[in-house]
């Protein structure tokens, strides 16, 4: 009871700062949330963007590939690293390295490779969410007590069943917390990459308004953004509790 | 030949960072069908790493052993299970299923070994738990659980590595009692590891003490006085002053070793 209200009350709290300070400021660049508002309508409406839905449609298909790849290559190059001891030492501290790069970096190149359309956001997206997940497999891994798989030998377990029976749910959790932050930074990334340079989907239409100064119609854009990524996370989040309450 | 299982003159040496450590030397010893047979000795004197080639989880460096006529060679889960010394159990099962694991991996359908399993939670006292995971269990129920799982699989051969070691005296002793009384309705053949002298006199037919490390059998004491065993008579009294003086010594220089 007590928490939502207080929720409730920062939300309330900012919504006034901004429309107080939007309105002693310029109002075409600090749009207040009163104008949102009505823009929000006219773009729920389709009056402003009639393309939003298709707009919408191919950014949650460019997050779909994006996401679908990375969890491929991070599961692959997880479980290929922390089994085996020899890829292990040979491409572990690579991995470790490329992560310490700022991603962004390799956006201008990724757009020379795959052009301004989805391939180059999906390459993004898949680049954001790959590390993560390959990350979460390798701590997974890491924590998987030996004495479990001696246990599942001494009952003739083989390997692949010694994976399956024991490996998998004892690093679960691990697991799915890093698919959770992977689906995060694809969304991340393949916004982004629309908002740094396309030709359609959200970061495009953002782009649009943002470049006419259609400030009022950007930050409600944004919004339908935000409720994208916020969406996609509480959905995540959801996976997650159901596999803590059976892990654990 | 009627020995279910034979040891002969094995010898472990382990290759760690910081030299070589040698856990058992020259070890033979023979366990009867039926038996219930105890070693005890210092430790780190090479009980578990005895235990561990017994269930073929350890590899030998010298010497053979044989279960049953045949040379072990790796787990072998339709003649011998293992109670581990921390129970080892899966936090993700239930008891059931973790009472379950070993039927599952033999390719039990399911309905099956659900039966097996609830069966099994009366005697061991666990009918209340079976829906309860590891974590829920006070450590003398999850070495029950761990017990049921090695029953499941219903070996010929059951090595006990200090099942009772990490609880309470009171507890431990139940156990005892609980332990014997399977054990005489199944005839199985145990090999047990204990510290405890009590333990070692309630429960055995044969007790072995092994040396400070590198372990050998140091000396065999059979104890083939009937069950439950009146542990303050003048008898057994005094095999507890022959054990502990066995012991004594080694545990002694384990100690100085340190
Ligand atoms: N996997 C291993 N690697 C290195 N040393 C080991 C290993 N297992 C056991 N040891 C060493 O071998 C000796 C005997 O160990 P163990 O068989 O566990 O003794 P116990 O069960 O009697 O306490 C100990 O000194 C122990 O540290
Ligand atoms: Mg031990």
């Amino acid at each position: 009871m007590r928490v939502p209200a207080l929720r409730a009350a920062i939300l309330v709290l900012f919504l006034l700062a901004w429309e107080g300070v939007a309105r002693t400021a310029n109002p075409l660049l600090y749009v207040p949330p009163s104008a949102v508002l009505p823009a929000f309508g006219r773009l729920l409406a389709l009056e402003s963007y009639p393309d939003l839905v298709p707009s919408l449609l191919l950014t949650l298909r460019e997050i779909l590939v994006a996401y679908a790849l990375a969890i491929a290559a991070g599961l692959g190059c997880g479980f290929a690293l922390g089994l085996n001891r020899t890829i292990g030492r040979a491409y572990g501290p690579i991995l470790a390295a490329l992560y310490a790069v700022p991603a962004v970096v390799w956006y201008p190149s990724l757009m020379l490779f795959f052009g301004l359309d989805a391939a180059s956001k999906i390459a993004f997206g898949f680049l954001l969410g790959f590390f993560p997940i390959t990350l979460a497999v390798l701590a997974g891994i890491r924590q998987v007590s030996p004495h479990m798989l001696v246990v599942a030998r001494a009952f003739g377990a083989r390997p692949l069943v010694i994976f399956v029976k024991v490996m998998v749910p004892a690093m679960l959790f691990t697991l799915v917390g890093g698919l959770r932050t992977g689906l995060a930074l694809s969304v991340i990334g393949v916004i982004v990459g629309e908002i740094l340079g396309s030709r359609s989907g959200m970061g495009a239409l953002i782009n649009h308004a943002y470049g006419l100064f259609r400030t009022s119609d950007y930050v409600a854009l944004v919004l339908v953004t935000l409720v994208l990524i916020v969406g996609s996370d509480a959905l995540a989040s959801l996976v997650e509790r159901r596999a803590q309450r059976w892990t654990d | 030949m009627s020995d279910l299982i034979v040891v002969e003159s094995v010898s472990k040496r382990y290759v760690t960072s910081s030299g070589p450590i040698e856990a058992l030397h020259d070890v033979s010893l023979s366990v009867g069908a039926g038996e219930f047979c105890t070693l005890i000795g210092p430790s780190g004197c090479g009980k578990s790493t005895l235990l561990g080639m017994l269930g073929g989880l350890v590899t030998a460096d010298t010497g053979r052993l044989l279960v049953d006529g045949r040379p072990v060679n790796g787990p072998d889960p339709g003649r011998v299970a293992t109670v581990f010394q921390d129970a080892g159990l899966f936090p993700w099962r239930t008891a059931l299923e973790n009472v379950e694991f070993g039927l599952e991996l033999q390719g039990v359908p399911r309905e099956r070994r659900r039966a097996v399993a609830t069966e099994l939670l009366g005697p061991l006292g666990l009918r209340d738990f079976a829906e309860k995971y590891p974590r829920e269990l006070s450590g003398g129920l999850r070495q029950r659980v761990a017990i049921g799982r090695a029953l499941a699989i219903d070996t010929q051969i059951i090595l006990m590595d200090e099942p009772f070691g990490a609880l309470d005296e009171q507890t431990r002793l139940l156990m005892g009692e609980w332990l014997l009384d399977i054990w005489r309705r199944t005839r199985k053949t145990v090999v047990f590891v204990t510290h405890s002298l009590h333990e070692a006199l309630a429960l055995s037919t044969r007790v072995m003490v092994m040396t400070a490390r590198p372990g050998r059998i140091k000396r065999v004491l059979e104890l083939p006085m009937p069950y439950p065993r009146a542990m303050e008579s003048a008898e057994m009294v005094a095999l507890r002053a022959t054990l502990w003086s066995g012991i004594r010594d080694e545990s002694l220089r384990a100690m100085g070793e340190r």
